[in-house]
């Protein structure tokens, strides 16, 4: 890159970070941005106070720290739908086609694997268990795919493959954390929390960063998995749900009217900018922003959550369940947030830990109705999205926290009377789809049980240096001061996987 | 040589020296290292040439790095020669590809200019200002006219207004007048106590019955001062009624979290209120108290996910034990220091291992059970317990005696059953138990039985008759002890005799019983305990007494996880991890303190009660400094020196370095370590008294009042926005202390896997507790709380960042907790008798202040509204005070009305 551009895109960079609310008020010093003000507060009182002669500007961030940056580098999308398989998937049902172990199923594994390795429940000596899925290559990419899959085929060309992805972390709560904060410790802040951060909300009236769960549980890792850590929590994932209010507090309480909670907003905010013609400190605006923005979302945020209104082949092709909780209702709600504005809308899906301890986590059994569950609402979500021409502009990711092992599980070291996988952390498959991303590649290949990577592997940094580079970031200048140092997603790593880039 | 011609070249050479001399030192004066040079090294040359990178094999951080021989052969600093030094030359090269610093834009020129006249002069290294001793600074003397204006007072009430005053003269701000009394009280008492002064108090301050430093004598005394002041600390001692990861089942805690609540309000001192949270345990004698007060660090998350590996997560929670320890009490992040040497501050990789050794001999190994838990007797239970011990302190020696005594308060030291290994039909369960079938064994290598005539060994076993033996070494070594077990309905411990052995052994442990099907868990196992024998076998008595000891074990009682040192013989060594990799041991180290912070005493004990007492050692150059910089900021919502989390080289400069440590020397000399003499010294300093109106010039001159020109200005934090509605309701219940409690939070909030605990929303009284009693569930904390910026608690936190989101406004406007709030206060409003007086008193009852006429306009024109619409819409009115029996359009008004004011900024802020 030529030395001149550097200095400016780090210059851009820089002054993006210094908007943030951390520094919000030495900007409203040098008397950086105002523009916001007008198109807030319409029609209202003029904000001066009282017999002072000058007006304070603010910049968008003062008064919502949610106001819209660029990102520094020309993004390929503009929003994230990540579609989080909690428990983790079995690779080797859905998508790493591997002939070799079903030949070697019932073998005792090799001792050479399990040196040095660390398992959550196998013990001893483990037997390898061949697939349990038909596997057939799909369109023109000739990826393969299980036929546990079988809607999949229809879209297999929009997506790219990482087969050989790795994580060091082999217990969920710490390998979520890891997936989803860069650090298996708590503290971080989550991938969705810095995209929020760093490039705002679209829309105002609703959330910038949504998190939709299904499966019946939240993930193992408790809600720190979409948490802001060291950075403004306004900057956290604002869990949606299906059932009760959409967003906590949403609703008014009962026997209130639109038209009371209005008037009531109007007296507060009457009252506010009385106060702040007394005190003119500017959190006094924020406040007055804010109760307006609450205002909105009352009503903004039940209709986006209401799917009932969409058309029926819409709700058909997602095969949704309206008033209930699924993975079906989340994906359609996904889109429609995506297509309001949203930034980051992040899906988790529980029920994917499939040890064989009974049917439903059986990976013959319970693992092919999880994947009936997410089979036509992915497969509808990309071409819903395509057809609206939102995929070019959107990210849809796909993953677990990790993978599972070529062996069945024995746990306590006896036969299982189901055939289940153990947790496996060296190999497995994510994909990704969307704008910027190549269509129909595949990257990353196992050996021929698929337990190690043997040809591009990647890392979770790497997956996350990829993504902030396709909403326009440098996954290593874009960083937080926190306790005296530079924090960034990525920690020390990360590579770009280029190999996956259109 | 002629003695003239030498002297005249003697005096010419001196001459030359002298001019030389003269020319190098007083036309510029002596750079400041730190202040100076070292912000410049940090900003632009350490990430690469500091203590993870060393580019060119040259570093930045220390002394004897950055005057070394780099890769290059040669050192790249001479002193005195600017012009022959590599790192001054890089810096002005044109040529980007040896410029430094590389690929980044060229230091300024006054940048370059003052790193050439530092190595000129001697390139002198100096120690950063916050590893020195806090300096004896003269209090700034004043001149006549300075002060802080009031209409009654004058208000230069102690030496914290002359630092803060001799600043602003410097820059030429006028300081703000005294806020108004009632802003002044309501302000105060936040402060305080969490909540606005009680209506007595008040009054008593208004008619002048109380001067202002009385009615802060008044508010320290009251107990809500350390419920207020519990939840900072709590912030940092990560307290939370769970114990995290992904089961995050509940623990019992609650008795550290009352600790902390009385150790506040009966102002034990910093730094004795230091060592007991850090080694409680190992002071002689400990009570019962100073045992609670080490949960601090059992506060660590505790994981019981299936398949976890205990060692690894006992490591992870010592690891945060050190990480906590050096931010809550010294400012820094050894956190860093885990995988390589501090990119920026002076301590190295070693120092972080050498601290671990302190922190690495607890007898806690992450078990389900969260062993060592103090155990709370109920009166009949400690009665035979005090038998038991009268009787050993009778007939034994003090250490068998003190044995026994811990075994009775948290059943240590014991074998774990994770311990157990070379399972042949069985395994380790996962749920702090090894679980046997028929012809199942297990081994448990270097057991030292101390030559006891007994074995105590907590099992469950599900069958009658099972043969169970031990064995020395293995399957064929000799027998030590052979006996029949049978069902037990519950876990229970026995005592068994076993064979005298002296010295570690390995042992064998198998059962048999043909009966049991294959595969089928037979027994599980606890763990396996050897104490001395009880003394005094010979006494009438005796057997009594062994009786009473067996029952004892198995009395059920509430516990608290605390901390208990390792016995000498089965201590753990402390290795250091390469690359902070806990599986990568490398090279022993032995406990010892960073070698840039204070010395180490002789006369410590090098274990937690020697750190401790290092820590808060005077000539601790961090823990004072910490302390006052950390209350400063509770109080200003800034600190002196405004990364609070950071006090080191990285860290901004004080705003008031000498105020800084003048505090922190009166904190610790005058003040005797006392938390509330520093809180009082604050607040009744006319700084604090400042109004804290803004004008748009003062809030351009200095938006974050980083000159204390003007009061602080606050939204409160989530505890107090909660005991605030309930107080000014009268809802609020003066209950202290006791486990958890759980207020009304919306459905389907706790959806945590693989655990049926329960939201049990609580009754009575205990639904209007404060704040800090709520229930605190780490996956999944009090939704309401966590709007409001608190913290999941699951690590430490030193500063919650102030937010300003939509999603605040819904919780006061619409969680059922402010409604019923609103609801109790327009109750109240009603005994005024007209409308108006009626809005009034609301007002006046919430914020303290007297209503303007714009703003009463603002709440009749509400009221009015909505008293038309619930005339109009009587179902509506009935849903809304659906628990009224006879619900009146007047009181849904005035309660809409209520709910408005515990909206308006005035009452979520501090003014």
């Amino acid at each position: 890159m030529d030395q001149i551009e550097r200095l400016i895109r780090e210059k851009l960079m820089r002054d993006a970070q210094a908007k943030t609310r951390r520094h919000f008020i030495k900007d409203c010093a040098t008397g950086l941005g105002g523009l916001a003000l007008g198109s807030i507060f319409l029609g209202c009182d003029p904000l001066e106070p009282k017999g002072k002669k000058e007006k304070i500007v603010f910049s968008d961030r003062d008064l919502n720290p949610l106001a819209t940056l660029p990102p520094p580098y020309t993004p390929k999308v503009k929003s994230v739908i990540y579609l989080h398989m909690a428990g983790s998937p079995s690779q080797l049902e859905m998508f790493d086609h591997k002939p070799v172990l079903h030949k070697l199923n019932n073998q005792d594994c090799p001792e050479s694997l399990l040196q040095g390795k660390k398992f959550a429940f196998i013990k001893g000596t483990p037997k390898l268990l061949g697939p349990q899925a038909e596997f057939s290559q799909e369109g023109e990419s000739g990826n393969w795919v299980s036929n546990y899959l079988p809607h999949f085929k229809k879209v297999i060309d929009e997506v790219a493959f990482l087969k050989a992805v790795h994580t060091d972390q082999f217990n969920h709560g710490p390998a979520q954390l890891f997936m989803h904060t860069g650090s298996p410790r708590l503290g971080r802040p989550s991938i969705g929390a810095w995209a929020t951060y760093g490039l705002g909300s679209e829309n105002q009236n609703l959330p910038g960063f949504v998190v939709l769960t299904s499966g019946g549980k939240t993930p193992d890792a408790g809600k720190s998995v979409w948490g802001s850590g060291f950075l403004p929590s306004v900057y956290q994932g604002v869990q949606c749900r299906s059932e009760g209010d959409p967003v906590l507090y949403i609703e008014d309480p009962k026997g209130i009217s639109r038209n009371l909670k209005r008037s009531t907003i109007d007296a507060i905010n009457k009252i506010n900018k009385e106060e702040y013609a007394k005190y003119a400190d500017p959190e006094i605006l924020a406040r007055i922003n804010q109760y307006e923005m609450a205002y909105r979302m009352q009503i903004a945020v039940p209709e986006i959550m209401n799917i009932e209104s969409e058309p029926e082949n819409i709700k058909e092709m997602y095969g949704v369940e309206p008033g209930k909780e699924s993975f079906a209702n989340n994906c359609l709600l996904a889109r429609k947030l995506v297509e309001d504005g949203v930034r980051f809308v992040q899906l988790f899906d529980w029920g994917w830990d499939s040890h064989g301890t009974d049917h439903s986590t059986a990976v013959d059994l319970g693992l092919r109705n999880k994947c009936r569950e997410i089979d036509r609402p992915i497969t509808a979500l990309l071409l819903d999205l395509k057809q609206r021409g939102l995929l070019d502009e959107t990210l849809v990711v796909w993953g677990g926290e990790f993978g599972r092992t070529p062996m069945q599980e024995n746990r306590g070291n006896k036969e299982m009377g189901f055939k289940g996988r153990d947790h496996h952390g060296d190999a497995f498959t994510m994909w990704m789809a969307g704008g910027g991303v190549k269509k129909g590649a595949c990257h990353g290949k196992t050996d021929d049980i698929g337990f190690l990577g043997i040809e591009g592997r990647v890392s979770v940094h790497d997956v996350h240096a990829t993504i902030l580079h396709l909403l326009g970031f440098d996954h290593e200048e874009f960083t937080f001061e926190f306790q005296g140092r530079n924090y960034r997603l990525t920690d020390v790593e990360g590579e770009i996987i280029k190999e996956i880039l259109a | 040589m002629n003695k003239k011609i030498v002297s005249v070249i003697g005096v010419i050479l001196g001459l030359f020296s002298l001019v030389f001399l003269w020319n190098l030192l007083k036309p510029s004066k002596e750079v400041d290292f730190s202040a100076e040079i070292k912000p410049i090294l940090n900003k632009h040359c350490i990430t690469c040439h500091g203590g993870v990178k060393k580019n060119g094999g040259f570093s930045l951080l220390f002394e004897e790095e950055a005057f070394a021989n780099t890769e290059s052969g040669k050192p790249a600093i001479i002193p005195g020669n600017a012009s022959g030094s590599e790192f001054i030359k890089r810096l002005k090269e044109e040529d980007p590809e040896l410029r430094m610093p590389y690929e980044k834009p060229k230091l300024s020129d006054e940048e370059i200019d003052l790193l050439t006249k530092w190595v000129n002069q001697g390139a002198n290294w100096g120690e950063h200002w916050a590893y020195s001793l806090p300096q004896e600074v003269e209090i700034p003397k004043l001149t006549e006219e300075a002060g802080f204006s009031s209409e009654n007072t004058a208000v230069v009430n102690n030496g914290i207004d002359q630092f803060i005053l001799h600043r602003l003269k410097k820059e030429g701000v006028e300081p703000s007048p005294s806020a108004e009394d009632n802003i002044l009280a309501r302000r105060v008492a936040l402060d305080i106590t969490g909540l606005p002064p009680n209506t007595v108090l008040f009054q008593n301050y208004k008619t002048g019955k109380l001067d202002y430093e009385g009615m802060i004598d008044s508010l320290l005394a009251q107990p809500s001062f350390g419920e207020k002041w519990a939840s900072w600390w709590l912030d940092m001692a990560r307290y939370a009624d769970t114990k995290g990861y992904e089961k995050d089942l509940g623990r019992s805690m609650w008795q550290y979290r009352d600790w902390v609540i009385k150790a506040l309000n009966n102002d034990l001192p910093y730094d004795q209120f230091t060592i007991e949270q850090l080694a409680g345990d190992l002071l002689p004698n400990p009570s019962i108290d100073q045992l609670i007060a080490t949960a601090f660090h059992r506060n660590t998350m505790n994981n019981d996910e299936g398949g976890t590996d205990d060692e690894e997560f006992r490591v992870a929670a010592i690891i945060d034990r050190v990480n906590t320890t050096f931010d809550v009490w010294q400012s820094t992040t050894m956190g860093c220091v885990q995988c390589h040497g501090h990119p920026y501050d002076p301590f190295k990789q070693k120092d972080y291992y050498n601290v671990m050794a302190f922190f690495n001999n607890t007898r806690d190994e992450d078990t389900p059970d969260e062993a060592p838990a103090l155990r709370f007797y109920t009166p009949e239970q400690q009665e035979s317990i005090d038998e038991i011990n009268t009787w050993l302190s009778n007939h034994g020696d003090e250490n068998t005696a003190k044995v026994y005594t811990d075994f009775l308060r948290f059943q240590e030291p014991v074998y774990k059953s994770h311990s157990l290994q070379d399972f042949i039909n069985g395994s380790y369960d996962d749920h702090a138990s090894a679980v046997l079938w028929n012809n199942g064994s297990c081994r448990l290598e270097n057991v030292f039985t101390h030559g006891s005539e007994y074995l105590y060994f907590k099992h469950y076993s599900y069958y009658s008759g099972v043969s169970f033996t031990i064995r020395k070494d293995n399957a064929e070594g000799e027998i030590l002890t052979q006996f029949t077990l049978n069902k037990t309905e519950e876990p229970v411990t026995k005592r068994i005799p076993i064979k005298r052995v002296h010295g570690p052994i390995n042992i064998h442990i198998e059962i048999n019983n043909p009966k049991i099907p294959k595969t089928t868990n037979a027994l599980h196992i606890y763990w396996l305990g050897f104490l001395p024998d009880i003394p005094g076998s010979d006494q009438a008595g005796f057997s009594r007494i062994q009786r009473a000891f067996d029952k004892a074990i198995d009395f059920k009682a509430p516990i608290l996880p605390v901390m208990a040192e390792n016995p000498e013989y089965i201590s753990r060594s402390t290795q250091v991890f390469e690359r902070g990799n806990w599986l990568l041991q490398t090279d022993t180290v032995q406990p010892a303190t960073p070698s840039v912070l204070n010395s180490w005493e002789a006369s410590w004990s090098k274990d937690r009660l020697g750190f401790s007492k290092w820590l808060v050692d005077k000539k601790n150059p961090l823990t004072a400094r910490t302390l006052v910089n950390r209350v400063w900021h509770q109080i200003f919502g800034r600190g002196l020196l405004s990364t609070v989390e950071d006090i080191g080289s990285q860290s901004d400069f004080p705003s008031h370095p000498g105020l800084l440590d003048w505090l922190a020397l009166r904190f610790m000399n005058e003040h005797q370590w006392s938390i509330k003499a520093l809180i009082k010294e604050i607040v009744v300093s006319g700084t604090y008294r400042q109004n804290s109106e803004l004008t748009p010039e003062t809030y351009q001159q200095d938006p974050e009042n980083e000159l204390y020109a003007r009061g602080p200005r606050l939204r409160l934090s989530a505890e107090q926005i909660r005991d605030q509605a309930l107080a000014v309701s009268g809802l609020l219940s003066p209950k202290m202390y006791g486990p958890g409690v759980m207020p009304p939070q919306p459905e389907g909030v706790w959806q945590t896997v693989y655990s049926g605990e329960q939201w049990l929303e609580s009754k009575n009284e205990d639904r209007y507790r404060r704040a800090v009693y709520t229930y605190l569930k780490r996956t999944s904390p009090y939704p309401s709380f966590l709007t409001f910026d608190a913290g999941s608690r699951e690590v430490c936190t030193i500063r919650r960042t102030v937010t300003n989101t939509p999603l605040q406004a819904l919780v006061t406007l619409n969680d059922p907790v402010y409604l019923e709030a609103s609801y109790h206060l327009a109750k109240a409003m009603q005994s005024s008798d007209t409308i108006e007086e009626q809005l009034i008193h609301g007002y006046e009852k919430a914020t303290l202040s007297t209503i303007s006429p714009e703003k009463l306009n603002a709440l009749k024109a509400l009221y009015d509204t909505s008293l038309n619409e619930f005339k109009k819409d009587n179902d509506g009115l009935i849903q809304f005070l659906h628990f009224d029996a006879n619900p009146t359009a007047e009181l849904g008004a005035l309660t809409v009305v209520a709910n408005a004011i515990m909206n308006l900024d005035e009452f979520l802020t501090k003014a």
